[in-house]
């Protein structure tokens, strides 16, 4: 879906892909099989737990937990086998090259710091710390000065009608 | 007659109650266009300061919020692909291709019209047969909403997008994570591990920020320096050649919305995607294929979470019964306003259900002019760069995921949830079949297990309900029709392929 609908957005004159109907793509990608291994690993450690809950009549607490790890692990298995029947992923196509490109690495790291220094600088000093430092990365250090007025000015506006006008208590 | 003519037409007359509603309504879009900000939280934040206002002002306030916020959440979902509550999930899925190709505008435009149309058929239907379809929706039993959830759960198909087993998969792992928690009917604790955060489950809010929000950020990050769509502002307002070329099917939709709204614990969330399912098995030349922007796949849902507005005051104000969140907010500010909402409300307060009507019909025509008024600022979002509006898109998620309960625990698990969205996404794993599963979940869980219990744990008498009961018989067979519908050979012999 997701690479639809860059198709899309890199076509947007030209012709569109029919996405009413799925056509498989041709070469799996780095991981898949990692994927629908962890996915099958969720459901069986899903099962193993369930396994401690009330169960023996048809309405147990237990029903629906082992219902959904079942699904999960029975197509799980074959989503693993769909992909070792498709053909390798390209060679020059790395796992983390794939998954997680230097952008993603920073934003989530940025993000797990905003987490953890909300509590202690609370909302104002730690979002706007992490709109900069995000703002002056992905705009490759260009516009600084640009970056720091538009998170002041984003943040002013975000305080004022979330705190001040719908009364949102903020982190 | 001439009695309740004069009950409605007090909001009228009243230049304060005027304003109250179009003022709720604006809130109302910005409210419910930021994911986590639900109207549930908007209505309940202005029950606490209206609480020693005139009840007639406190609910002019909250009707306007609650037509404008249902409508907020379909903009963030077109434009963004962010959608701002549930009920515009759906929406997104059409949506956000749509404005890839800059047509947000007309997108937005179109959504605005036929939400004010289908606000109409709501009211109009919660006029004319409240008492009927109260009535008829108390009849439903738990194994009939085990059944509605059921239906819901086969959308995975139409909302999975690419791969029907991966859809499974991922709507699978949404209904074993909503069984996280502590089991309502029995008080057993289930995959909690000791935590004193997990007792209280997974919000499917939460899940939903992070799932769509920062997946979407994480996404857009990948596509770094790729330009924003120039979008096309010419024309927002349908013509009435489309407006009537989409008549019938706002209709249609309207109408399920209206009545899935009724069903007291159902609303605007599981009528968008039931309609924008029945919009996709039916429609036999959409504009374009859904999935690439079919203007169908906005129609369906957005009249069908417009029409449970209505729907869900249905069961409100003719038995005390809330039949959604907000609703249920509502009998809360009654009960503070001395009144007692139930069987009698009509009969002893029958100006208060025709203030209602009338006050969502104002509403529905502040939608209208503030719905339009906003679409070029709206539709302008889009172009500013992702290197800039994606980090206030964060900020955004997290205002909305605090706000839910006042937990930084609720920021992590949404975090946590944007990055496992992320790796699903690359892997060709929706994430909408995940927040359906998350929110049919319990719905499915508690419904058969009281379905069972009914039937004293013994499988025959639990299946034999299905058949013997009308309203499970109807709701079974359309369940098999679901089924059947999804097979080559009726679209083939339908000439939907």
């Amino acid at each position: 879906m997701e690479e639809s609908r860059e198709f899309l957005a890199e076509g947007a004159a030209g012709t569109v892909k029919d996405l009413s109907k799925y056509v498989p793509e041709a070469r799996r990608k780095p991981g898949e099989l990692g994927m629908a291994v962890l996915m099958f690993l969720l459901g069986a450690l899903g099962y193993y737990f369930a396994l401690d809950m009330t169960s023996g009549e048809y309405s147990s607490p237990s029903v629906f937990p082992k219902l959904a790890s079942t699904v999960i692990m029975a197509c799980s298995a074959v989503n693993f086998f769909k992909a070792v029947r498709r053909e390798k992923p390209e060679a020059a196509a790395t796992l983390k090259g794939y998954l997680l490109p230097m952008d993603v690495v920073v934003v989530v790291v940025l993000l797990v710091a905003y987490c953890v220094a909300l509590p202690r600088l609370h909302f104002v000093a730690s979002s706007y710390a992490f709109m900069v430092i995000g703002m002056v990365y992905l705009q490759r250090g260009k516009n600084i000065v640009r970056a720091l007025l538009i998170s002041a000015v984003s943040l002013a506006v975000l305080v004022a009608v979330f705190r001040y006008l719908f009364l949102v208590i903020l982190p | 007659m001439e009695q309740n003519l004069q009950y409605f037409l007090i909001p009228f007359l009243s230049w304060e109650m005027m304003v109250l509603i179009w003022v709720g309504v604006f809130a109302g879009i910005w409210v419910g266009a930021i994911p986590g900000l639900s109207v549930t939280m908007a209505a309940s934040l202005l029950i606490s300061f209206t609480f020693s206002w005139d009840l007639n002002s406190a609910l002019a306030l909250i009707c306007g919020v609650f037509v404008g916020g249902v409508y907020g959440g379909s903009i963030t979902a077109i434009l963004l692909n962010i959608p701002g509550a549930p009920a515009a999930i759906a929406t997104g899925i059409e949506g956000y291709p749509l404005a890839q190709r800059g047509e947000a505008g007309k997108a937005i435009g179109l959504c605005t019209t036929v939400s004010v149309f289908a606000s109409f058929v709501g009211i109009i239907v919660l006029s004319v047969a409240a008492p009927v379809i109260a009535n008829f929706s108390l009849k439903f039993s738990p194994r009939d909403f085990f059944l509605l959830a059921v239906m819901g759960i086969l959308l995975i198909g139409s909302i999975g997008g690419g791969d029907p087993i991966k859809g499974i998969t991922a709507g699978a792992v949404g209904v074993l994570l909503s069984m996280v928690g502590m089991d309502p009917s029995t008080g057993e604790l289930r995959y909690t591990f000791g935590n004193i955060y997990l007792m209280a489950g997974i919000s499917f809010v939460t899940a939903m920020i992070g799932l769509f929000g920062v997946s979407e950020a994480l996404t857009q990050f990948r596509n770094a320096g790729k330009k924003s769509p120039k979008q096309n502002l010419d024309r927002i307002i349908p013509s009435w050649a489309t407006f009537l070329k989409y008549l019938p099917l706002s209709i249609r939709s309207s109408l399920l919305g209206v009545f899935i709204g009724a069903l007291p614990g159902t609303g605007g969330d599981v009528a968008a995607l039931l309609a924008y399912d029945q919009a996709k098995r039916t429609v036999r030349h959409p504009s374009r294929p859904f999935g690439t922007g079919a203007y169908e796949g906005i129609v369906a849902p957005e009249t069908a979470n417009k029409g449970a507005i209505g729907g869900a005051f249905i069961p409100m104000l003719t038995l005390g019964i809330p039949g959604d969140a907000v609703t249920a907010i509502i009998i809360g500010a009654l009960y503070i306003h001395g009144l007692k909402p139930g069987p009698m409300l009509m009969i002893e307060t029958p100006h208060l259900f025709w203030m209602i009507v009338s006050c969502l019909s104002i509403a529905s025509v502040a939608l209208m002019v503030l719905g339009l008024v906003s679409v070029k600022p709206f539709a302008k979002i889009i172009e500013i760069p992702k290197e800039i509006i994606m980090p206030v898109v964060i900020i955004l998620s997290v205002i909305g995921t605090y706000a839910i309960q006042n937990s930084v625990v609720d920021i992590f698990y949404m975090i946590g949830f944007g990055i496992i969205g992320y790796f699903m996404r690359l892997y060709g794993y929706a994430t909408g079949p995940m927040v359906l599963g998350l929110i049919l979940g319990p719905m499915l869980d508690a419904n058969y297990r009281r379905a069972m219990q009914g039937a004293e744990n013994q499988l025959l008498p639990f299946l034999e309900g299905f058949v013997t009961n009308p309203i499970s018989l109807f709701l079974t067979l359309a369940i098999v029709f679901l089924l059947v519908s999804q097979t080559s050979f009726y679209r083939r012999w339908r000439g939907l392929e």
